[in-house]
C-alpha cells in the first residue's frame, strides 16, 4: 500500500469533519444573527415540548400573527405613502434592533422586530417540532431503538399534564361549546380526529348509539353525567330554538342499593343546573304504569317478566301466555293494576269475562288451562311482591325532563330484571304509541350486565333509530355487554356515536373497532455496545389507532373515545352539582324495595280520616279586609 | 326592550348606598321572581315615577335588570348581583313569558294581604313559592305541589289563628275539577316542609302543615275551586275561597293607564274591584 493510499481515510476523515464544523459554525452565524427568531423558535419548540402540543397548534400560532404582520407593513407603507419600502422593512428592522440592543434599549429592539420576529420564529419551532416529531414516530431519531417509545411515553405524561391544568382552571371547561358540541374534558391526544384543546362532542353523537366501557373507580359515572347533562341543556337549547323536539333521559341504573342513590341525587343536581325542570327517582320518589301498555304489549310484557325455562318447560310458557293473554284481553279490557290483573288470574272470573264471546274459542283455551291458572296467579303475585309498586302507577316518562330508574341489580338480578324488561317496553310504547315520538330520548342502561341476561337490547339498539331514540350502554367489561359475544360486537358496532373507553383490562376487542393505520418501522443498524448507527431501512406497518396498552393504564378520569377510525383521549371535567338542598338519610334498598308508598306516593287518607280534625279559629275577618267578602 | 345591567356592577367599586325602603324592595322582588313596576310602586310606598327613579337605581348597581315582557308596565328582577346581595340563594333567571300572569297574580294577594291590619299587627311572614322551591332544590317530586306562598303566623299574637301557617294558591286559569281537589288534598294533609326528608313529607298521625288553604281566584275559576272543595268532604272546611284582589290580572291591550286598576300599596288598606282606587291618579309623594 503506497503512502497517498494510506492518506486517502485520513483527508476523507478531516474533510467531513470540517465540513460538520464549517456547517455548524454557519449554523450558529445564522442563529446569531437571527436571534430573535432563534429565541422565539427555541421557546416555541420548548413550549410544544414540555406541554405535548401537537405541531399544528405552532402553525395555527403563526398564522394567528398574520394579522400583526400585516397591519405592520400597513402602519410603514402609510408612513412613507409607498408600498416599495415594505420590501425593506424587515431588513431594517433587523438592523435597527441591533443598533437599539447596541445602545442597551433592549425592550425597544424587541418591540421593533416582534412583528416579523415571532411569526417567523413560531414557524421556524412548528417545523423543528414537526421533525422532532415526526422523527421519533418513524424511529429515525434519538440515540437508540428505544428513544421513540421514551419519547412517546414522556409526551403522553406532558399532554395529561396539560389537559389537567386545563380542567381545572375556572370556566375554561364550559358544558357546552361555541360550536353547540358538548364539551367532555380537555383533549389529551388525538389520533386521527382533529387536536384541540377541548373535547366537543356534536349533539348527533348522543342521538345516536354509544357504548361505555370502564371498570368501577375510574371515572364512568362522571362521564355519563357530563353526557347525560350536556344532552339535556343541548337539547332544551335546540328546543328552545325550534330546532328539535324537547329531550328526555331515561337513565336505568342496574347497580342499585346506596350508592345508585347517591348517584341519582347527584345526577339531580347536576341535571337541575343543566336545566331539567324535574328529574324522577324511579321507584323511590316515582312511578310508571305498566297497565297503560297496549294489550298486545302488555301481553308479552308480562309474560317475560316471568322467567320461564326451554325444552319441556315450554309447554308451560305457552300455558302462560294463553292465560296471560286471556286476562289481558277479555272484552271489558284490560287490567288496570296489578291487583286488578292477579283478580283476574281466577277461573271464574275468566269464564264469566268470556261467557259472552261468540265463537267459544277462549272458552274452549279457557277450559284446557284452568287447571294451571292458580299456579300462574301464584307466579304473578309472586313477581308482583318483589317488584313493589313501582311499575303500578300512576305516571308516564312524559312527567320529567329525564328519569332516574333505580334497578337492584345487585342484591335482586331477577327483579332488576323484569324491571328493566317492563321499563324498556313501556318506554318503547311511550314512543310508538305515545307522544314520545314528539321526544329526543337517550335511553342510558348503567352497569347493563346485571340486566343483559334477559334485556335483549340489541333488538331495541337496531330499531331504535327509526323511533328517535338513542341508546347508550355501560358496562364494566367488554363481556358484560352481552352475555354472547355476537351480542356484544352487535352493540358495539351499532354505536354510530362513538365508543367511550376508561381504564379496563380487556380493551382489545372496542379498540379492534377503531381500525389499523398505516405507521414506517424502522430498523437501525447496531454498531457495538448501546450504540446505534444512524443507518438502517423503514418499512410500512399497520398499528392500532387505538392503542390497547394506553387504554389498560388510563388513570382515573380519563377516556379514550374512539370513533370513526380515529380516538381522542380525554381527560374528563367534573361537573360541579349544586349542594343538597338538605342532608336527608339516603333511603337504603331495603326501604326502597318496600315499594314507593313513602314520600309523595304515600296514599292520601280519605276524608275525613285526616290526623286535623279540630274547628278552627274564624279568619274571615282578615280575609275579608284583604280581599273582600267571602264569594262562596 | 331590555335595560341590562352594567357588565360590571358599581358594587364591585363602590357599594351601592341602600336605605331600608331599598332592601325591603329587592327582597320583595327577588322572592316574587319578577314584580311589575306599578307593584314595585305599592312595596316601596310611592308613586310610580319615584318607584320608576329607585328602580334605575338598583339597575345601575348591577341589582336588577327590567323590560316590558307583556302587556302593562315593565317588569322588574333581580340580577345574580342583586340576588347575592339579598342573600337568596336563588338561581337568576327572566320572569318567564308563560308566568307572567300567575306572578303578577300572587304578588298582588301578597300585596292584599299584607295591606290588612290583621297582618301588620300579628306580624305574619309570607314564605314565596320561590322560597320553598329553593328549599327543594330541584327535588320536587312529579306530583308534589308548592303552593304559591304560605303565610306565617308566629306565636304569641293577639290573632286567633297565631301559630298557624296557611297554604295561598292563586287560581287565574280553570283546572280540573278532580286535578285541583288533588292539589287541596295534598296541601291539606302534607305534615312535612319542603324540603324535608321525602318520609317525612305525609305522616300519618302528625298534625298538618297547613291549617287551611286559601284560594284567590277568578272570577273563571271560582267555580272550580268551589266544587273541588266540595269533592274533598271534611278537608274542605279548612279552604278558605276569596276574588282575586283588583289589580290582580295582567293589563288587557287598549286600556289606558288612567283605567288600570293600581295595587294598594301596603298599609293603605285593600283595594278591591269597584273601589274608588282604581282612579286616575294615586297619591303621590
Amino acid at each position: 500500500m503506497t503512502r497517498r493510499r494510506r492518506r486517502r481515510p485520513l483527508l476523507l476523515a478531516a474533510g467531513r469533519v470540517l465540513a460538520w464544523a464549517a456547517g455548524v459554525a454557519a449554523g450558529a452565524a445564522l442563529a446569531v444573527a437571527a436571534a430573535p427568531v432563534t429565541l422565539v423558535a427555541a421557546f416555541a419548540f420548548a413550549l410544544a415540548w414540555a406541554t405535548g402540543w401537537a405541531p399544528r397548534r405552532l402553525y395555527q400560532a403563526a398564522l394567528w400573527c398574520v394579522p400583526m404582520l400585516a397591519a405592520w407593513a400597513a402602519a410603514i407603507a402609510l408612513a412613507a405613502r409607498s408600498w416599495l419600502p415594505v420590501a425593506a422593512a424587515p431588513y431594517l428592522a433587523w438592523l435597527a434592533m441591533w443598533h437599539l440592543a447596541a445602545a442597551g434599549s433592549v425592550l425597544l429592539a424587541a418591540l421593533t422586530i416582534a412583528p416579523v420576529a415571532v411569526p417567523l420564529g413560531l414557524l421556524a419551532g412548528a417545523l423543528a417540532w414537526s421533525r422532532r416529531v415526526y422523527a421519533m414516530r418513524t424511529g429515525t431519531g434519538g440515540l437508540s431503538p428505544t428513544a421513540s417509545a421514551a419519547f412517546d411515553r414522556r409526551q403522553w405524561r406532558h399532554q395529561v399534564r396539560s389537559a389537567r391544568a386545563r380542567i381545572a382552571a375556572p370556566g375554561a371547561v364550559p358544558l357546552l361549546s361555541r360550536g353547540g358540541g358538548i364539551v367532555a374534558g380537555a383533549i389529551i391526544r388525538t389520533v386521527g380526529h382533529t387536536a384541540s384543546p377541548l373535547a366537543a362532542i356534536p349533539y348527533q353523537r348522543l342521538r345516536s348509539h354509544q357504548v361505555v366501557i370502564g371498570t368501577t373507580g375510574t371515572g364512568k359515572t362522571t362521564l355519563l353525567l357530563r353526557l347525560w347533562a350536556g344532552f339535556l341543556a343541548l337539547g332544551l337549547r335546540r328546543h328552545a330554538a325550534g330546532a328539535g323536539h324537547r329531550p328526555l333521559l331515561v337513565v336505568l341504573d342496574c347497580k342499585g342499593g346506596a350508592d345508585s342513590r347517591r348517584v341519582a341525587d347527584r345526577a339531580r343536581r347536576v341535571l337541575r343546573a343543566a336545566g331539567a325542570r324535574s328529574t324522577a327517582i324511579w321507584p323511590d320518589e316515582a312511578s310508571l304504569s305498566l297497565w297503560a301498555l297496549p294489550a298486545r304489549q302488555l301481553t308479552t310484557t308480562l309474560v317475560d317478566m316471568i322467567e320461564h325455562g326451554t325444552g319441556g318447560a315450554a309447554y308451560y310458557a305457552d300455558v302462560l301466555e294463553a292465560v296471560v293473554a286471556l286476562a289481558v284481553g277479555p272484552p271489558c279490557g284490560p287490567p288496570a293494576s296489578a291487583a286488578d290483573f292477579l283478580a283476574r288470574l281466577d277461573p271464574g272470573w275468566l269464564t264469566a269475562a268470556y261467557a259472552s264471546a261468540p265463537d267459544g274459542k277462549d272458552a274452549a283455551l279457557l277450559r284446557s288451562a284452568s287447571r294451571h291458572i292458580s299456579d300462574i296467579a301464584l307466579r304473578f303475585r309472586t313477581l308482583f311482591r318483589r317488584l313493589g309498586e313501582g311499575l303500578d302507577g300512576p305516571g308516564g316518562f312524559g312527567d320529567a325532563d329525564a328519569w332516574y330508574c333505580i334497578l337492584e341489580g345487585t342484591s335482586q338480578i331477577a327483579v332488576a330484571e323484569a324491571q328493566a324488561r317492563a321499563l324498556v317496553d313501556i318506554l318503547a310504547s311511550y314512543i310508538t304509541h305515545g307522544p314520545g315520538g314528539q321526544r329526543e330520548i337517550l335511553l342510558a342502561v348503567d352497569e347493563f350486565s346485571a340486566v343483559s341476561r334477559r334485556l335483549p337490547i340489541w333488538q331495541l339498539y337496531e330499531r331504535a333509530r327509526s323511533l328517535g331514540l338513542a341508546v347508550q350502554v355501560s358496562a364494566q367489561s367488554w363481556p358484560g355487554l352481552a352475555p354472547r359475544d355476537d351480542d356484544r360486537y352487535r352493540i358495539a358496532a351499532a354505536a354510530d356515536g362513538g365508543i367511550w373507553l376508561l381504564r379496563t383490562p380487556h380493551p382489545d376487542p372496542a379498540t379492534a373497532l377503531a381500525g389499523h393505520r398505516r405507521s414506517a418501522d424502522t430498523a437501525r443498524r447496531v454498531a457495538g455496545v448501546a450504540l446505534w448507527r444512524h443507518e438502517g431501512s423503514s418499512r410500512m406497518r399497520d398499528e392500532p389507532v387505538a392503542d390497547p396498552s394506553i387504554i389498560r393504564s388510563l388513570d382515573t378520569g380519563q377516556a379514550a373515545y374512539i370513533y370513526r377510525g380515529g380516538v381522542t383521549f380525554i381527560q374528563i371535567k367534573r361537573l360541579v352539582a349544586a349542594p343538597p338542598a338538605l342532608a336527608a338519610e339516603p333511603i337504603t334498598a331495603d326501604q326502597a324495595s318496600a315499594g314507593p308508598a313513602t314520600a309523595a306516593h304515600a296514599p292520601i287518607p280519605p276524608p275525613g280520616t285526616e290526623p286535623h280534625t279540630g274547628s278552627l279559629p274564624d279568619a274571615g275577618a282578615l280575609l275579608d279586609e284583604a280581599f273582600g267578602n267571602k264569594t262562596s | 326592550m331590555t335595560t341590562p345591567a352594567p357588565a360590571s356592577p358599581a358594587t364591585a367599586a363602590s357599594p351601592a348606598r341602600l336605605d331600608e325602603r331599598d332592601i325591603a324592595g329587592l327582597l320583595f322582588v327577588a322572592e316574587m321572581y319578577g314584580v311589575q313596576l306599578d307593584q314595585v310602586a305599592a312595596v316601596l310606598g310611592t308613586g310610580e315615577s319615584r318607584a320608576r327613579a329607585v328602580t334605575a337605581s338598583w339597575r345601575r348597581a348591577g341589582y336588577a335588570q327590567s323590560a316590558r315582557l307583556g302587556p302593562g308596565g315593565p317588569w322588574l328582577w333581580l340580577t345574580r348581583a342583586g340576588l347575592a346581595a339579598c342573600g337568596l340563594p336563588f338561581p337568576a333567571t327572566t320572569p318567564a313569558l308563560s308566568r307572567l300572569a300567575h306572578l303578577r297574580a300572587v304578588t298582588s294577594v301578597r300585596l292584599a294581604l299584607e295591606a290588612a291590619s290583621g297582618y301588620r299587627a300579628a306580624g305574619a311572614f309570607w314564605r314565596s313559592e320561590r322560597r320553598l322551591r329553593a328549599r327543594m332544590g330541584g327535588r320536587v317530586g312529579l306530583r308534589e305541589h308548592i303552593p304559591d306562598g304560605e303565610v306565617h303566623w308566629p306565636d304569641g299574637t293577639a290573632a286567633a289563628w297565631a301559630g298557624e301557617c296557611w297554604a295561598v294558591e292563586a287560581e287565574l286559569t280553570r283546572k280540573t275539577v278532580a286535578r285541583t281537589a288533588a292539589i287541596m288534598r295534598e296541601i291539606l294533609t302534607r305534615t312535612g316542609d319542603y324540603g324535608c326528608p321525602a318520609a317525612q313529607a305525609r305522616v300519618p298521625g302528625q298534625p298538618p302543615r297547613h291549617e287551611r288553604a286559601v284560594y284567590l281566584c277568578s272570577p273563571a275559576a271560582r267555580p272550580v275551586v268551589t266544587r273541588a272543595r266540595d269533592a274533598i268532604g271534611a278537608l274542605g272546611a279548612r279552604v278558605e275561597i276569596r276574588d282575586l284582589p283588583a289589580g290582580a290580572e295582567l293589563p288587557r291591550a287598549g286600556l289606558s293607564r288612567a283605567e288600570l286598576p293600581r295595587p294598594s300599596p301596603p298599609g293603605t288598606g285593600p283595594s278591591r274591584a269597584g273601589s274608588s282606587r282604581a282612579g286616575p291618579a294615586g297619591p303621590r309623594p
